[in-house]
C-alpha cells in the first residue's frame, strides 16, 4: 500500500517535472498538428444551430466523420478550451469573444487560399472591428436585436420610445444581458453601443432606471421565455434576438419582431479554427463548405438566423426573405445604426457597465 | 402517546412540498403538451416521447450516462465502503482531517471540481505526451471524474451506518473463534450492507444527474444526457427534452426512493 503511494508520488514529481519543462502548448508558435486522421472533423458549437441534413453532406462529399459538441454560452466554451481538455478543429465564437481568444493563444491563423468562398461574404461583415483583416475568423451567422410583440394584441412602432418614452401603459421584457439592455438604451440616446464615455453612459442609466419602475416592466428574461409570454400574449413587448423569435411563427404567425429605426445592436457567430485542431486542413475545408452560398442559404433557413453571406440571399426560404429585421437595410451598417457588441476596455468603463447592471437588477 | 402535528404546521409542510415538486409536474405535464414551445396547453400527445428515441445524439448520450453511471458506481461503491470501514473500525491520528477531505467533495463547488479536473487532466497527457503516449478526454476521464466524487457520498453512507455499532462486535465474533475474514463478511458487512447499497444508489443517481463536472471531464464527442440537456437549454427547450427530462426524473426518484427503504432504520436491532 505504502509502495504503491509512494510509486504514484514519484509518478507525479515527474510529472511535475516535464511540465515545468515543456512550454504549455497554446503558446506555442506552430503547435504541432497533432494525431489528426483527416477523417474525423470535431466541432464546437450552440445546440440547434446548424442543419443536420447539411452536416450529413458535408460528411458525404468529403468521406468524413463530422462529431458536434454543443455548449450553453462563450464563458464555458472557452472554459472548456483553455482547460485545454478536448481536441476541437473548429469553434462557433461569438464576435466578442474571438479577441479574447487570440490573446489565449487558442487560435490558428486562416489560411485564404483555402477559403474561395469568402468572397461570398457581404463586404459590411468582413473586416470587422472584432477581427481587423478576418485573419481569425469568418462570419457565420449573426442575431439582430428586436423588439417583438404579437400583433393581435398590440402593434408597437419601430422606435426604442416603446420601452423608453414617457407612455408606461405597455407591458414590456428586457433581455438578462447587460450589453443588450444598456445598449439598447445607449442606442435610444443615439450613442454608440460600445462607447466608453462617462456621460453618455450616465444618460443610459438614468433612461434604464426610468424604464425599470415603470409598473409595465416585467422582468429580465434569456429568450424563451419572453418568447412564451408573446405567444400566451401576456406581455406587449419582448427584447429578443430576431432568431430566437422568428422560430415562434412556426406556431402562431402573429408573433412579429421589429427593428428600431434608432438602430440596434448584433451579435455575429463566428468560425474559427483551433490552434491545437488535429484537422486544419479539414476544418477549412468546412468553413468554405458553409461560405457556398446554397449551404449558407439552407443554414438560415433552418436556424432562422440572419445570414452575412451576400450570395447565399437568393436562396432563402420566401417567408425569411420577407422578413426586414432579418434582412436590416444594407445602409445600416455603414450608417452606424447596426453596433456589433464588442469588447470592452477593462478598468473604468468596464466597471461603470457593471455598476449599472448591478442596480438595474437589485432595484 | 401519538403526538399529533399542528394543523398549521402539516399544511406549511405541503407547502414547502408544493414549492419543491410542482415545476418538476409541469414539466412532467407539459412533456405530453402538442405544442412545440409550450406557452400555451394544445392539447394531448405523447409524439414528444417518439421524437425523442429517434434522436441519434439521444440515444448515444443515454448509452454513455448508464454505462458511466453504471461502471462508476460500481468502482466508487467498492472503494467508499472501504474508506467508510476503515474511518469506522480504526482509530487514525489524522481522523478528523480525512474525514475532512472526505467531506470536501461534497461541499466544493461543482465548478471548482470540474475545472480542476479538466486542468488536471490535461496536465497529465502533458507528461504522457512527452512519453509518447496521448489519450482523450471522454469515458475514462469521465468515469474517473464521477468516481472522485462518489467516493465520498458512499464512505459517508457506510460510516455512518455503522456509527451505532462498537469495535467490540467484531472482538466479540473473533472471540468466539471467527477468522478476520469471517467476522468482516458475516458480521460486519451484513450491519453495513444498507449504507453500502444506500450510498450506491446515492452516487448512480448523483452520476446520473451530473452536469457540470461531466462538462468539463469530457472529450469532444463523449457526451451525456445532462450535458445534451443542458447545452439545449440556450434555445428554449425543445418538449422532446421536456421528455428527457421527465424520464431522467422518474429514474432519479425510483433511485432515491430505494435508497430511503434501505437507510431505513431497522426494527428487529
Amino acid at each position: 500500500m505504502k509502495r504503491a503511494a509512494l510509486l504514484a508520488g514519484a509518478g507525479l514529481l515527474l510529472l511535475t517535472g516535464c511540465y515545468r519543462v515543456q512550454k504549455p502548448a497554446v503558446s506555442a508558435p506552430d503547435a504541432p498538428i497533432t494525431r489528426g486522421d483527416g477523417k474525423t472533423l470535431r466541432v464546437f458549437i450552440w445546440s440547434e444551430y446548424i442543419d443536420p441534413d447539411l452536416v450529413k453532406a458535408f460528411e458525404k462529399q468529403n468521406g468524413v466523420r463530422v462529431v458536434l459538441d454543443t455548449f450553453e454560452s462563450n464563458e464555458a466554451m472557452l472554459a472548456k478550451l483553455q482547460g485545454g481538455g478536448a481536441q476541437y478543429d473548429l469553434a462557433v465564437p461569438s464576435n466578442y469573444v474571438v479577441q479574447t481568444m487570440v490573446r489565449a493563444g487558442l487560435l490558428r491563423p486562416l489560411d485564404r487560399a483555402r477559403l474561395k468562398n469568402l468572397k461570398n461574404i457581404a463586404p459590411g461583415f468582413l473586416n470587422a472591428d472584432y477581427d481587423p483583416g478576418n485573419v481569425y475568423s469568418v462570419p457565420y451567422q449573426y442575431a439582430a436585436t428586436g423588439l417583438a410583440y404579437n400583433r393581435q394584441r398590440y402593434v408597437p412602432q419601430d422606435t426604442w420610445a416603446e420601452i423608453f418614452g414617457p407612455d408606461d401603459r405597455r407591458s414590456f421584457v428586457l433581455l438578462d444581458d447587460p450589453r443588450e439592455v444598456i445598449g439598447a438604451a445607449l442606442k435610444y440616446l443615439g450613442f454608440s453601443a460600445n462607447t466608453t464615455r462617462v456621460e453618455e453612459l450616465r444618460a443610459a442609466r438614468d433612461l434604464l432606471r426610468r424604464a425599470v419602475a415603470k409598473k409595465g416592466f416585467q422582468g429580465f428574461d434569456g429568450g424563451p421565455g419572453t418568447r412564451n409570454k408573446l405567444l400566451a400574449r401576456t406581455v406587449d413587448l419582448g427584447q429578443i434576438y430576431v432568431g430566437d423569435l422568428l422560430i415562434a411563427t412556426e406556431e402562431d404567425e402573429n408573433v412579429q419582431v421589429l427593428l428600431p429605426r434608432q438602430g440596434t445592436t448584433i451579435s455575429m457567430d463566428t468560425l474559427v479554427v483551433l490552434k491545437r485542431s488535429p484537422n486544419p486542413a479539414l476544418a477549412h475545408r468546412f468553413i468554405d463548405f458553409i461560405l457556398d452560398a446554397e449551404n449558407g442559404a439552407q443554414l438560415s433557413n433552418y436556424t432562422y438566423y440572419a445570414t452575412p453571406n451576400a450570395a447565399a440571399r437568393p436562396y432563402l426560404d420566401d417567408f425569411l426573405k420577407d422578413i426586414p429585421a432579418l434582412n436590416p437595410p444594407a445602409a445600416w451598417l455603414t450608417d452606424g445604426r447596426l453596433d456589433f457588441i464588442g469588447e470592452l476596455p477593462s478598468g473604468r468603463p468596464q466597471r461603470l457597465y457593471d455598476r449599472i447592471w448591478t442596480e438595474l437588477k437589485s432595484r | 402517546m401519538i403526538r399529533r402535528t399542528h394543523p398549521a404546521l402539516s399544511a406549511w409542510a405541503w407547502l414547502v412540498y408544493a414549492f419543491l415538486y410542482l415545476p418538476i409536474m409541469v414539466l412532467v405535464v407539459f412533456s405530453f403538451n402538442d405544442s412545440r414551445f409550450g406557452a400555451t396547453w394544445a392539447g394531448f400527445t405523447t409524439k414528444w416521447y417518439g421524437v425523442l428515441f429517434a434522436r441519434a445524439d439521444v440515444r448515444e448520450a443515454l448509452a454513455h450516462t448508464l454505462e458511466i453511471a453504471l461502471l462508476s458506481t460500481l468502482v466508487s461503491t467498492v472503494l467508499g465502503t472501504l474508506v467508510g470501514l476503515g474511518l469506522w473500525r480504526y482509530t487514525l491520528r489524522f481522523r478528523t482531517a480525512l474525514t475532512g477531505l472526505l467531506v470536501l467533495p461534497i461541499v466544493v463547488p461543482d465548478v471548482v471540481m470540474g475545472v480542476s479536473l479538466l486542468m488536471f487532466y490535461s496536465f497529465v497527457r502533458q507528461g504522457l505526451e512527452r512519453l509518447g503516449w496521448t489519450f482523450d478526454n471522454g469515458f475514462w476521464t469521465v468515469l474517473l471524474a464521477h468516481v472522485t466524487f462518489q467516493i465520498s457520498y458512499v464512505a459517508l453512507t457506510v460510516r455512518s451506518r455503522l456509527a451505532g455499532y462498537g469495535p467490540e462486535l467484531e472482538e466479540a465474533a473473533r472471540d468466539l473463534g471467527a477468522t478476520g475474514l469471517q467476522s468482516f463478511t458475516q458480521v460486519v458487512l451484513p450491519l453495513a450492507l444498507p449504507g453500502v447499497l444506500a450510498g450506491a444508489l446515492l452516487a448512480f443517481t448523483l452520476s446520473l444527474d451530473d452536469f457540470v463536472v461531466t462538462y468539463f471531464a469530457s472529450g469532444s464527442g463523449f457526451s451525456t444526457l445532462p450535458v445534451l440537456i443542458y447545452t439545449n437549454v440556450k434555445r428554449g427547450v425543445t418538449p422532446d427534452i421536456n421528455a428527457l427530462s421527465a424520464l431522467l426524473v422518474l429514474v432519479t426518484v425510483v433511485a432515491i426512493v430505494a435508497a430511503n427503504a434501505l437507510l431505513r432504520p431497522r426494527r428487529d436491532t
